[in-house]
């Protein structure tokens, strides 16, 4: 997909983040549901390959939008397909430029690069970047919230343009070398260098302009550099990291937030969900009160300079948009500038 | 009556000639030898996963296959030749 002529989006992006389980899709609807009520037109979209958006909202969602609340449109990305699709996509590419070098036995080259590790992530990504451009070029919603798949898998998928980067500078690096050394040649022999491809010779590029290899090089970095300015702008991105009140989910989420720092994508709020407020404490939960507690210390000290946002524990189960909307009562400080926009 | 010079001259002219191009020849090798290492180099960093290198993502490496049919042929011309590495420096330096 182009998006060389793409500015960057005018509509908010949120990433809700979190360990499996802490309340990543609760939180992320009831953020949704709210900001619709306010009257923002919004996408809220499942990125979790074990959805239960549908789940929450009290409605079969597919790939297809889905208007769940006025305002308010949802869809759970179908995993399997979304890797699948874009596996074919670059598959297809290369099979059709290489079908006389069999020799190579590249079909099954290509047919196992599916199972190669990143491969999940990059179909993510592209997901993520189809989604974008989608909305600017013709969806128009006016906030766009991803609920994502566990901290592990997302982490991993924010740091992939910085990563990219670096090797897409390292390889035009080189490519400028190759195209130096043929130039070179090309001066001293007075022809270009060749190469014979299905049976006939070919003369190679020598210049950065007329070199296939440095061209896709150039687009890629392009693409990349577009997402990753779209990522680590704060007046575009934030990520809410969602965590419960225990020792284990605030170090791994403190963990993801460090790296995603590094990397430059904004971290802006941290909801703790699921926090036990009691008036009385029963003997049996008084071990997991102090614990609370301490990890509620933890969280003040790890998560210094992001706004914090507690939702207790709830005696009903948060299902359905009567529900969600009193969750997202407990969120009200996330609206501040979103309101009245 | 022939100048006696202009024939040396001529002569010393062919000789200083056959010369540069044994020397062109000679940095043209030198130069295509490089080239081809560097294709090779080029070919296995895109590729390397396919032989236990760390290598770039995998839709970098998939989006510049289509591209990369000279260099391909190199890598496993290359690799052919890399028993006798040795010999073939040999060869390229006129070391016998």
């Amino acid at each position: 997909m182009s998006t060389r002529k793409l500015e960057k989006p005018s509509f908010p992006i949120y990433f809700f983040m979190g360990k499996g389980g802490v309340g990543k899709t609760t939180s992320s609807a009831a953020f949704a549901l709210y900001l619709a009520k306010l009257g923002k037109k919004v996408l809220i979209v499942s990125l979790d390959p074990a959805h239960n958006l549908g789940d929450v909202l009290g409605i079969k969602l597919g790939e297809k939008h889905a208007q769940v609340a006025e305002n308010l449109w949802a869809s759970e990305i179908d995993f399997d397909k979304m890797v699948r699709d874009y596996m074919r996509s670059l598959a297809d590419k290369v099979k059709d430029m290489y079908g006389y070098l069999k020799i190579f036995n590249l079909e099954g080259y290509v047919d196992t690069l599916r199972y190669s590790p990143g491969v999940e992530e990059h179909a993510t990504l592209e997901k993520i970047k189809e989604i974008i451009t989608l909305n600017q070029r013709k969806w128009s919603y006016e906030v766009v919230v991803f609920d994502t798949p566990p901290t592990g898998l997302t982490v991993r998928i924010m740091a992939l343009p910085t990563i990219t980067l670096v090797w897409l500078d390292k390889l035009m690096e080189l490519r400028l070398a190759i195209l130096g050394r043929r130039k070179m040649l090309e001066r001293f022999t007075g022809e270009r260098p060749k190469v014979v491809m299905g049976g006939k010779e070919v003369e190679v590029a020598t210049e950065p302009e007329e070199d296939p290899v440095y061209r896709e090089l150039k687009a890629m970095r392009e693409e990349v550099m577009w997402l990753k300015g779209i990522l680590t702008d704060p007046a575009v991105t934030s990520v809410v990291m969602v965590v419960n009140p225990e020792v284990l989910p605030v170090l791994e989420a403190e963990r993801a937030c460090a790296f995603l720092r590094r990397v430059g994508v904004p971290v802006k709020h941290v909801i703790v969900n699921k926090v036990l407020r009691l008036t009385s404490v029963p003997e049996e939960l008084k071990e997991k009160v102090r614990e609370e507690e301490e990890a509620l210390k933890l969280i003040e000290e790890k998560f210094q300079g992001l706004a914090r946002h507690e939702i207790p524990y709830l005696p009903w189960e948060p299902r359905g948009a009567d529900k969600l909307m009193r969750v997202a009562e407990y969120l009200r400080g996330m609206f501040g500038g979103l309101e009245g926009k | 009556m022939p100048n006696p010079t202009n024939g040396l001259r001529k002569r010393v002219f062919n000789a200083v000639r056959a010369i540069s191009e044994i020397f062109k020849a000679r940095g043209s090798e030198y130069i295509e030898l490089e080239l081809r290492e560097l294709e090779n180099i080029f070919a296995l960093i895109v590729m390397g996963s396919f032989i236990g290198l760390p290598s770039p993502p995998t839709t970098v490496s998939l989006r510049l296959l289509p591209h990369m049919g000279r260099e391909l042929l190199i890598m496993s011309s290359v690799s052919r030749r890399l028993d006798d590495m040795l010999g073939e420096m040999a060869g390229l330096f006129d070391i016998t």
